[in-house]
């Protein structure tokens, strides 16, 4: 009794600080998100923790971009690791072959990356589910076959010498300065998935996963609601691959997109929850540290993740945001049989 | 005339699902489709809605435009609101979302105001809350507005289904079996609730229904379709004495009276 008291007055406490924040500026909770993330850099003491951050935070804007097309969409994609690496490709060639600076190199790449996004989206209009994902894991693959055998970006040897980014002399150039480029944006991205899925597109998106059918009835506009999720989540992939790309050492391999970085990042959308607004953020955190402890047996990885993705389809299809829903739910359900009301659920709380 | 099909028609395989129906429906009116199981009633919906495409000669006209060929979508911008037999809801979305999903071509901003989060954009999300709340008050389901539609029974279920479809504010309102599986009760509730959207908002109705005091109670109208056509049309009176419509429903070697128990209960 204690303990479910006191978690429900931790979780009625985070409410009401987030309601009163939001009251005095629509944004605040945002701020004061990046203001305790801002001094992360100094709170880890290894550097290598801090590339890990930085990592974390490149994870983050993949799955987050994976989880509204495959989590609210309900498309099933698994070429999104392709996408990923036309980014970072795109941007290295720009910004090495091409002699762009960073700022040239980020928009072309998310460019590009759009564009191989529309080529991914425009199966989804006839398939569903296991062939659409055969369809997407096929692009996906071809995506790092190309890479491998063509010597102009440096096939299986990698490509290197991308620079860091710099604003005037001020360059980028170790984990710590990178970790101030690389975190604004994936709050950016993350800021612009809550806004995008709690807005009139959001919903159409899960309606179309809920039943094309039903959606189409009701005006939505099937195709192109498909189509811009697709779009969106290149966007979000661009990004995350022209950051990988420009982030210290400046080096890409075809071996860090393949078919074990899919299920990895297909592990952080479902193991974070489907469909659930923190979903990928969740998973990119937990999944990301797990990867790097185990990374000894990176060959067993394929095994550990896709068990852990069969497990929790199984056990928890909501994921562990699902988990944190229900708790929460439950709370308030005992507290307000109990007749100590709080205020019913307001949506945008958790 | 709000609706207007032309030789209707669509076959799958060799099977003629809905065979040449000419069908015309007056803005205001309440319409009864009846017929028995496999007579095409539920197919002539989902060509009016333009989930089937019609075969070729077919013409279907919703207020004076040709939407023979038009995506659902776009016939649904037309004002045309339908519910489906097996009730379709967003099941993994709440109660509040389903109707904001229903008045989804009534939100006025796009992606970017959302984005940027607009007082604009605010204030029509506020807008369209209030009044989907209040619609969900209209059909009883306030109290569940934050429940997943997978929680709540199959009565309010369809409940949920219908208020969907009138948050769409259409013109034209589709009713594929709206009773089916209801108990007595909850029958007259629903139809206080339909006529009351009627009355309330001035709706064109049609309404499929297997319960025939439903259609017999509340339309005016009613048309009765056989093996994909059209075989009688006209008060719920005159279709009950219907030689034709007694066929179709009891098979040929009925006596009258046997015929008019069947129908009244």
């Amino acid at each position: 009794m204690a303990e479910q008291a006191a978690s429900l007055r931790f979780i009625d406490a985070t409410e009401r600080g987030l309601t009163r924040l939001r009251a005095v500026h629509p944004l605040a909770p945002w701020l004061v998100a990046f203001l305790l993330l801002a001094p992360l850099p100094w709170v880890l003491l290894n550097t290598y923790h801090v590339f890990l951050a930085n990592f974390i935070c490149v994870m983050i804007l993949l799955s987050v971009g994976l989880n509204i097309v495959k989590g609210f969409c309900g498309q099933v994609t698994v070429g999104h690791v392709g996408l990923y690496a036309i980014g970072a490709y795109t941007a290295a060639v720009m910004s090495v072959n091409f002699g762009m600076t960073f700022w040239m190199s980020l928009p072309i790449a998310v460019m590009v990356t759009l564009l191989a996004g529309a080529v991914v989206g425009i199966p989804s209009f006839r398939l569903e589910g296991a062939y659409l994902a055969l369809v997407t894991l096929g692009l996906g693959e071809s995506v790092r076959i190309f890479i491998s055998a063509t010597e102009y970006l440096g096939a299986t040897n990698g490509f290197s010498g991308i620079p860091a980014p710099r604003i005037g002399d001020f360059r980028f150039d170790t984990y710590q300065k990178y970790y101030y480029l690389v975190m604004p944006v994936m709050l950016l991205g993350v800021f612009f998935s809550f806004r995008i899925l709690r807005s009139r597109l959001g919903r159409g998106f899960m309606a179309v996963r809920e039943d094309p059918v039903a959606a189409a009835a009701a005006g939505v506009n099937v195709r192109g609601h498909k189509m811009i999720a697709f779009l969106i989540s290149a966007g979000y992939a661009g990004f995350a691959g022209a950051l990988y790309a420009h982030m210290i050492p400046g080096y890409l391999n075809p071996r860090n997109f393949t078919v074990i970085e899919m299920v990895t990042l297909l592990l952080m959308v479902v193991l974070g929850g489907l469909g659930h607004i923190w979903g990928g953020v969740i998973g990119a955190i937990i999944v990301t540290i797990v990867y790097d402890i185990t990374k000894d047996y990176y060959h067993y990885s394929l095994l550990l993740f896709g068990s852990v993705i069969v497990l929790t389809v199984l056990f928890m299809p909501k994921g562990i945001g699902g988990i944190i829903d229900r708790f929460i739910a439950t709370r308030r359900f005992i507290a307000i049989r109990e007749g100590r009301a709080t205020r019913p659920g307001s949506d945008d709380a958790a | 005339m709000l609706l207007r099909t032309e030789n209707l028609s669509k076959h799958f395989g060799g099977l003629r699902a809905v065979d040449g129906i000419d069908f015309e429906l007056e803005e205001g009116e309440v319409r009864g489709l009846i017929g028995p199981n496999g007579s095409g009633k539920s197919t002539f919906f989902n060509l009016v809605s333009g989930i089937y495409r019609p075969d070729e000669g077919s013409r279907i006209r919703i207020g004076g435009q040709d939407t023979t060929h038009f995506e659902p979508h776009r016939i649904a911008a037309l004002g045309v609101a339908r519910t489906f037999q097996l009730l379709r809801v967003f099941s993994e979305m709440t109660v509040l979302e389903n109707l904001l999903v229903g008045h989804h071509l009534h939100v006025a901003y796009g992606p970017v105001a959302a984005v940027l989060g607009t007082r604009r954009m605010r204030n029509e999300e506020r807008r369209v809350r209030e009044e989907m709340m209040e619609l969900l008050a209209f059909i009883g389901l306030a109290d569940f507005a934050a429940m997943l539609a997978s929680e709540l029974s199959v009565g309010q279920r369809r409940l949920l289904a219908l208020g969907r479809a009138m948050a769409m504010r259409p013109r034209l309102l589709m009713l594929d079996e709206p009773a089916a599986g209801l108990s007595p009760v909850n029958v007259d509730n629903l139809l206080r609730i339909i006529v009351g959207l009627k009355e309330r908002y001035g709706l064109t109705v049609i309404i499929v229904e297997h319960i025939l005091r439903v259609v017999m109670d509340t339309c005016e109208k009613v048309t009765v379709l056989d093996h994909g056509q059209k075989i009688a049309e006209g008060t719920p009176d005159e279709v009950k004495t219907d030689h034709a419509v007694i066929e179709a429903y009891l098979g040929r070697e009925m006596e009258d009276d046997e015929v008019r128990r069947v129908l009244q209960g």
